[in-house]
């Protein structure tokens, strides 16, 4: 897996200093997530006498895991490793839209996105799993249309067949206004 | 004894029902098709079959989903012997000599032996699960809070030796999980913890998202990365597919140890079926008089490892339904498989429903007889199944999960949160840290902090109680002394790699 993937340089000035990028990054966001798991805990109750309180145990292993991470940034810097792959963008992109697309239109949403309220209609199975697979076909690099529809509208139809009539769970499949 | 063989009678009563050996069945070939389709797991497919489960008896639903569990590993042999691709990740030294032998014309008997081996070491895992229910079950009896906080300990800390890469980073993803497992609401007072004010985080972030998440989209993003070439399936029509008398007496030994390595794997927590056919190529090559024949179609490489991963598979079962405690991440969903039919998992299971636990027990038998019904006549559809292009299957998979994850409980951000952790695991893997340990402790969590929080109450926040009660001291004195033996090499690599510079 790793020979056949390319390799992107890492920045500038750290080329020099840092030897192990994926430990160095990997232990940083360590540090990252442990440091937001502390400030999130923050305010919980601690021990109270005998007892541990809610926010004991969250700041020990917050704590833990801070440490952990300083030792894996340390030793990224220090000791050589394989630089990092590079990610690819239009897959994952892709794939988490199609997710989303379903995950927003299958019941109908409603956020607050910085006091503007945005409301997504509740489109049903139907048209969020066909959406769904067709997006996501797009992920692949051998996109092809006609198949891609043929195939979209079989598996939506196998998905509303297995889990509305054969299981009988409840799902609204077109959309209701 | 003969509780046993009644146990074992009620046991075969249930799984032989007309409706049971049907689950069964549909676990078996659901099993086998994962297996044998790349790119799909175990823990992805449990998780994406959990909802189906809702509304079928809660024997039948756990006969199902431990048939894929079993089935996958006889599956994932078919597509590493036959196209060189493991079509999961507990056959991927299968792959070594078992698609070597492919290409020597003997397709037919990697196939036989890979399902003869996988068998057998069903049947003895079957009857391994059986005698030691009763005896453990005791045991289990006798644990108080401290031992329970000390097993997990034991079990996480095998999860991070047994997995590859770097121990410190798979402490540190033990660590996460733990953390993650932590997010919602507090156990004992009800305090809203880390949950940033969120309204959906409240009850916690849901065990299947995660698992859907790290081994679904996660895997799929990952693959779509890799050129798709063409897949190399053996053309030539498989023949002979019983193996020769020389095979048999070649492969017994091999079978044998095989099985016996993957029941110990198996039974330990944070072991499993992928550790274990690791395990026993290993141990197969070491034992042999031609190490050097492996990797050039050596039938002992693909015996073993077979025999292993099923054996394993199977006695993965035994903390689950004797301790309570998953072993895996396949075995904490079942875990979430019981909790929806309303049975705690752990000792009550043996004592209160004895149906449920025997009925399980006899049917993984049958389904291993299944299974080689299943996979040797038939193995000519499997195979033409390979020839689904990785374009159709990914979106299927993909809107699979989805209305899986959203099935559970009619929750859009539970999507959303699969979708998140989807993203995460990609980036674990870029960062060489591995999701299984993550997993592990993110189902043990909530369970290992009651025990921890309990016997801190009952010893008086003492906390050398872990060390002064006998069974809990040995247990954690046992995780060290592992903890330190797997750091031994890294350090003493480390500093290798210091001073050549």
């Amino acid at each position: 897996m790793a020979e056949g993937a390319k390799t992107s340089p890492t920045g500038g000035i750290f080329r020099e200093k840092i030897r192990g990028p994926r430990d160095f990054f990997g232990g940083l966001a360590l540090i990252v997530i442990a440091a937001l798991a502390i400030w999130a805990s923050s305010n919980l109750p601690g021990q109270q006498g005998f007892a541990f309180g809610p926010g004991t145990a969250p700041r020990i292993f917050a704590g833990l895991l801070m440490f952990i991470g300083v030792v894996v940034m340390l030793m990224g810097l220090f000791i050589k490793g394989p630089p990092i792959e590079s990610f690819a963008v239009r897959g994952p992109a892709l794939v988490v839209v199609a997710i989303l697309i379903f995950a927003a239109t299958v019941r109908g949403i409603r956020v607050d996105l910085a006091g503007i309220p945005i409301r997504i209609p509740g489109l049903g199975m139907v048209p969020a799993t066909f959406m769904a697979f067709m997006i996501s076909m797009f992920a692949s690099r051998e996109f092809r249309l006609v198949e891609s529809l043929l195939a979209a509208v079989a598996m939506t139809t196998f998905c509303v067949v297995l889990f509305v009539y054969v299981l009988g769970l409840p799902f609204q499949l077109w959309p209701m206004f | 004894m003969s509780d046993l063989l009644a146990n074992l009678w009620l046991g075969f009563s249930v799984a032989a029902l007309p409706m049971n050996i049907g689950f069964c069945l549909l676990g078996a070939l659901v099993g086998t098709l994962v297996g044998v389709l790349p790119g799909i797991g175990t823990v992805a497919t449990v998780a994406m079959l959990l909802p189906i489960t809702f509304g079928l008896p809660p024997v039948g639903a756990l006969i199902m989903l431990a048939g894929i569990y079993y089935g996958a590993q006889y599956g994932g042999s078919t597509t590493s012997i036959l196209v060189n691709i493991p079509g999961e990740a507990t056959s991927v030294v299968t792959c070594l000599d078992g698609h070597q032998m492919a290409r020597q014309g003997r397709a037919g008997a990697a196939l036989s032996i890979a399902a003869l081996g996988s068998f057998f070491a069903g049947c003895v895992a079957t009857v391994l699960v059986a005698a030691l229910g009763a005896p453990l079950t005791s045991l289990a009896l006798l644990f108080g809070p401290a031992e329970y906080f000390a097993l997990m300990v034991l079990g996480l800390i095998f999860a991070v030796v047994l997995a590859k890469g770097s121990v410190l980073k798979a402490v540190a993803m033990i660590i996460l999980g733990l953390l993650l497992s932590m997010v919602g609401s507090d156990l004992e007072t009800g305090a809203g913890r880390m949950t940033f004010d969120i309204a959906e985080l409240s009850d916690g972030i849901g065990f299947t998202n995660v698992a859907m998440g790290l081994f679904g989209f996660a895997e799929i993003i990952r693959n779509l990365e890799m050129s798709q070439e063409s897949r190399d399936i053996v053309k030539a029509k498989i023949s002979g597919l019983m193996p020769t008398r020389q095979d048999l007496v070649d492969s017994s030994g091999s079978i044998a140890r095989g099985t016996v390595l993957g029941s110990i794997l198996g039974i330990l927590p944070g072991g499993g079926a992928i550790v274990a056919s690791f395990a026993a190529y290993t141990f197969e090559k070491r034992m042999s008089k031609h190490p050097e024949r492996f990797g050039h179609g050596a039938i002992q490489g693909v015996a073993a490892p077979e025999a292993a991963n099923n054996a394993a598979a199977q006695t993965s079962f035994i903390p689950l339904l004797t301790l309570g405690i998953p072993p895996n991440a396949v075995m904490a969903l079942m875990v979430g498989a019981m909790t929806i039919h309303g049975i705690v998992p752990g000792p009550q299971v043996m004592i209160k429903q004895p149906e449920l636990f025997w009925g399980m027990i006899a049917s993984m038998w049958l389904g291993n007889l299944m299974l080689v019904i299943i996979n040797l006549p038939l193995v000519g559809v499997w195979v033409s199944l390979l020839r689904v292009p990785y374009r159709l299957l990914f979106p299927s998979i993909i809107v699979f999960c989805c209305i899986g994850i959203y099935s559970i409980n009619n929750s859009p951000t539970d999507v959303l949160i699969a979708a998140i952790f989807g993203l995460i695991g990609y980036w674990l893997v870029k960062h060489d840290f591995e999701p299984a340990p993550l997993v592990l402790a993110f189902v043990l969590g909530p369970l290992m902090e009651e025990n921890l929080r309990r016997a801190m109450l009952i010893a008086r926040g003492d906390a050398t109680v872990f060390l002064t009660r006998p069974i809990s001291g040995v247990l954690l004195a046992v995780a060290a002394i592992l903890l330190i033996i797997a750091m031994l090499p890294m350090i003493s690599k480390k500093r290798e790699a210091v001073f050549v510079e």
